[in-house]
C-alpha cells in the first residue's frame, strides 16, 4: 500500500472515531445549557422558579434570558465558557455530594462578584441614550466611563432583580410600577 | 342738588373705574405654570398637577431645579417598591378620593417621604459614594464614640432632636403605627441613619427642592451646622480675608458654574468653605468627602491627625491629604505664602496639645484616681464642665482660628480663654488636691434622661 493511502485511511477513521464524540460532547453542551437542567438540581430550582416569573423571561419583546447568558462567558469565548462551565458543573457536583450544605444568600453574593460588566452589556449595550431617564443617563457614564477608583459594576444598583421572591409572574410590559435601579448597596 | 348728584356720579364713576381692574383681577398669587412638553409618566403628571395646589411651595421650588429642567420629577426620588417600609401610608388614601381630579387609583404609586442617598445614588453614584466615606455621614458613630452628653444621658431626648442631631442626624424610626416616628423626624442631619441602611442626607446642603450645586459652593449652606460657640466656622470664615473678600465681592461670583469648572480667580475672587474643603480645583478633582484635604483633627480633644483619630479614622496619610490642601491654596497663593500660614497652626496645634490639653487631661486624670471628682456622670462636676470647654469651646476656636486666619478667632475667642480657662481650672484643681475635699457633685443637674442605648444600625445589639 502506498503511503499516501495509509495517511488516508488513518484520517478517514479519525474521523468516524472524532465526529460522533465532537458531536455527542456538543450535543451535552446544548443539553446541559438549558434552564431545565439546570433546574433538575434541587439546590438551583428556587432560583430557576424565580427567574420564569422574573421581566428577562416575560416582556413585550418575547427575549428570554437563559441562565447562561448571565451566569457563563459568552459561547463564542469558547475556551473560557468550556472552562467555566465544566468547572462549575464539577463544583456543584462535587459539593452537592460531599459538602449538602447550599446558602442561597452566599451563592447569590458569590455570583454578584463574579459577574463581569460585560455579561450584561452583551445585551444591554444602548446604555446612554435614553431621553426619558435621564438620570440612568447619568449613572450608566459614570459606569461606562468610570474614572479611576469609581469603576463600578451593573449589579451594584441593579440587584434582587431576577431571583427574587415574588407572588405573581411578572410581565415587563405590565409593569405597574416603574423600574428602578435600587442604587449603590454598599450605601 | 343738582351739583351735588352730579359730583356724586362723577364720584361713584371714579371709585367704579379705579376699582373695575380689581374686580376684573383678584389678587391671587400667580401659579407657576407646568405644561407636560416632555416625556414624563401619567403618574408624575398627577403628582405634579396635585401638589402644584397642595405644597406650590415645593413644586415652584423644583420647577427651578436642575432636576426639573432634566425633566426629573418627584417619582424619580420618592417612588419605592411595594413592601418597603417607608410607605407614605398617609399619602395611600389620597388615591380613590373622587373630589381630587389627580387622585384616581390608577396613578397610585408607593411613595416615600424620606429620601436617602442611596436613592440619590441611582444617578449620583460616585458623589454618593464620597460622601459616604466622610465624617459628615459617619457623624452618629463619631458622637457615640466621644460625646459625654449622650453616653451618660446628660440632656434629654428632646433636648437632642432639637438640638444635637438637627445638625448630627436622627436613626429614622418607624413606630407601631408603621409611620415615621416623630421622635425621628423630621430631620436633615448630614449623618442621619435611614431606614435603607445609607447614611446622612444631601438635602443637608443642596436643600430641597431646589437640590441646587450654587447653594452648596455659598457659606451660608455650612452655616447652619458650622457656628456657635464649640466650632464657629462660619463666624471665623466671615472674619477671615477670605470671608470678607466673599461679602464684598459675592455679586459678581458665578455660582453655578457647571461641576468640575468652577474655577478659582475666574468664577469666584476668593473660596468660599466647598471651594477649599470639596470643589475641584487646579489639579484637585471634586469630592463629597469633607474629611479629605485635612491634616489635623482640630474638634478632638486632643489634636491628632486624621488617621489617628480613633473613633473614625480616615484611612489615608495627612501629609498626601496636606498635599491636596496646598494644591487648592496654590490657585492663589505662593508657596512662601502656603508653608509659612502652615507654620503658624501647626505651631498653634502643639501649643494647644503640649501646653492646654495634655496638663489639663492629666490633672483630671489625677483627680479622677485620687477619689475627689467622681467619674460616674459627667458635667455634673464644676471641674468637668470646665475640662469639657476648654477643648470643646475656646480650645477649637483658638485651633479653627488658626487654622481659618481668623485673629480674633485665634486668640479673644481662643487662647486668650483657654489661659483663662486653664488657670482657673488648675486653681480649682490643686485647691483640692492640697486640701483632699472632694468636688461638689450637682445632684440636681437637670433633664439628664437621654437614652444611653447605642445605634443598633452602628453599634450592632447591645446587652
Amino acid at each position: 500500500m502506498k503511503k499516501w493511502m495509509i495517511a488516508a485511511v488513518l484520517v478517514g477513521v479519525g474521523i468516524v472515531i472524532a465526529f460522533p464524540l465532537f458531536s455527542m460532547s456538543y450535543y451535552t453542551m446544548v443539553r446541559t445549557s438549558t434552564p431545565e437542567f439546570c433546574a433538575s438540581c434541587h439546590e438551583i430550582k428556587p432560583a430557576v422558579v424565580a427567574w420564569r416569573s422574573s421581566t428577562h423571561t416575560n416582556n413585550a419583546a418575547g427575549v428570554v434570558v437563559d441562565c447562561m447568558d448571565c451566569h457563563l462567558p459568552a459561547p463564542q469565548d469558547t475556551f473560557a465558557f468550556f472552562f467555566a462551565k465544566s468547572y462549575h458543573g464539577l463544583k456543584d457536583v462535587a459539593v452537592h455530594f460531599f459538602v449538602g450544605e447550599y446558602d442561597q444568600e452566599k451563592a447569590r453574593e458569590a455570583a454578584y462578584a463574579a459577574f463581569d460588566n460585560d455579561q450584561c452589556q452583551k445585551c444591554h449595550r444602548n446604555l446612554l441614550h435614553m431621553p426619558n431617564q435621564r438620570g440612568a443617563m447619568l449613572a450608566h457614564r459614570s459606569v461606562v466611563y468610570a474614572r479611576p477608583g469609581y469603576e463600578k459594576k451593573c449589579v451594584d444598583c441593579h440587584y434582587d432583580l431576577v431571583h427574587s421572591e415574588r407572588g405573581l409572574v411578572m410581565f415587563r410590559q405590565t409593569r405597574q410600577i416603574p423600574y428602578q435601579a435600587k442604587g449603590l448597596k454598599q450605601l | 342738588m343738582r351739583r351735588t348728584l352730579i359730583f356724586l356720579s362723577i364720584g361713584l364713576l371714579v371709585v367704579g373705574l379705579m376699582a373695575a381692574p380689581g374686580l376684573a383681577q383678584p389678587n391671587f398669587a400667580k401659579v407657576k405654570e407646568y405644561r407636560i412638553e416632555r416625556s414624563v409618566p401619567p403618574e408624575a403628571q398627577a403628582c405634579i398637577e396635585c401638589h402644584r395646589e397642595t405644597t406650590p411651595g415645593i413644586f415652584a421650588d423644583w420647577a427651578k431645579s436642575r432636576h426639573a429642567n432634566a425633566n426629573i420629577t418627584c417619582l424619580d426620588c420618592h417612588l419605592i417598591q411595594p413592601g418597603d417600609q417607608d410607605i407614605a401610608q398617609g399619602h395611600e388614601k389620597y388615591y380613590g378620593r373622587s373630589d381630587m381630579p389627580w387622585g384616581e387609583a390608577k396613578y397610585k404609586m408607593p411613595i416615600a417621604s424620606i429620601v436617602t442617598p442611596k436613592d440619590c445614588s441611582r444617578c449620583h453614584p460616585d458623589e454618593a459614594t464620597q460622601y459616604s466615606k466622610s465624617k459628615h455621614a459617619n457623624t452618629i458613630e463619631i458622637i457615640w464614640k466621644l460625646d459625654p452628653w449622650l453616653n451618660k444621658g446628660m440632656n434629654s431626648d428632646n433636648e437632642r432632636k432639637v438640638g444635637c442631631l438637627n445638625c448630627h442626624g436622627t436613626e429614622v424610626k418607624i413606630d407601631e403605627n408603621g409611620k415615621i416616628d416623630p421622635n425621628t423626624w423630621p430631620n436633615a442631619g448630614v449623618g442621619r441613619l435611614n431606614l435603607d441602611g445609607s447614611k446622612g442626607s444631601c438635602t443637608s446642603c443642596h436643600t430641597r427642592h431646589r437640590f441646587s450645586v450654587g447653594e452648596a459652593r455659598k457659606p451660608e449652606a455650612c452655616d447652619q451646622c458650622h457656628l456657635g460657640p464649640d466650632h464657629p466656622q462660619i463666624e471665623i470664615y466671615e472674619e477671615s480675608k477670605h470671608g470678607t473678600i466673599y461679602h464684598a465681592y459675592q455679586d459678581e461670583y458665578n455660582f453655578d458654574a457647571a461641576g468640575g469648572t468652577w474655577t478659582a480667580g475666574v468664577d469666584y475672587r476668593a473660596p468660599t468653605c466647598a471651594a477649599c474643603h470639596m470643589s475641584g480645583s487646579g489639579k484637585e478633582p471634586t469630592s463629597h468627602d469633607v474629611t479629605q484635604r485635612l491634616s489635623w483633627e482640630t474638634q478632638a480633644p486632643l489634636t491628632v491627625r486624621p488617621q489617628d483619630f480613633k473613633p473614625f479614622p480616615s484611612g489615608s496619610d495627612w501629609k498626601a491629604e496636606r498635599q491636596k490642601m496646598k494644591n487648592i491654596c496654590s490657585s492663589c497663593h505662593g508657596d512662601s505664602w502656603i508653608n509659612d500660614f502652615y507654620d503658624g497652626f501647626d505651631k498653634a496645634v502643639t501649643e494647644y496639645n503640649e501646653v492646654y490639653f495634655k496638663p489639663a487631661k492629666a490633672k483630671l486624670d489625677e483627680l479622677y484616681e485620687k477619689g475627689l471628682l467622681d467619674k460616674t456622670k459627667f458635667f455634673d462636676e464644676r471641674l468637668e464642665v470646665e475640662y469639657y470647654e476648654l477643648w470643646h469651646h475656646e480650645g477649637r476656636r483658638a485651633r479653627m482660628g488658626a487654622m481659618m486666619m481668623a485673629p480674633d478667632y485665634a486668640w479673644w475667642h481662643g487662647f486668650y480663654e483657654c489661659k483663662l480657662r486653664f488657670a482657673n481650672y488648675m486653681e480649682e484643681a490643686n485647691h483640692l488636691i492640697e486640701t483632699g475635699q472632694k468636688a461638689y457633685i450637682a445632684k440636681d443637674f437637670p433633664n439628664a434622661t437621654g437614652d444611653t442605648t447605642r445605634p443598633e444600625k452602628i453599634f450592632g445589639k447591645t446587652q
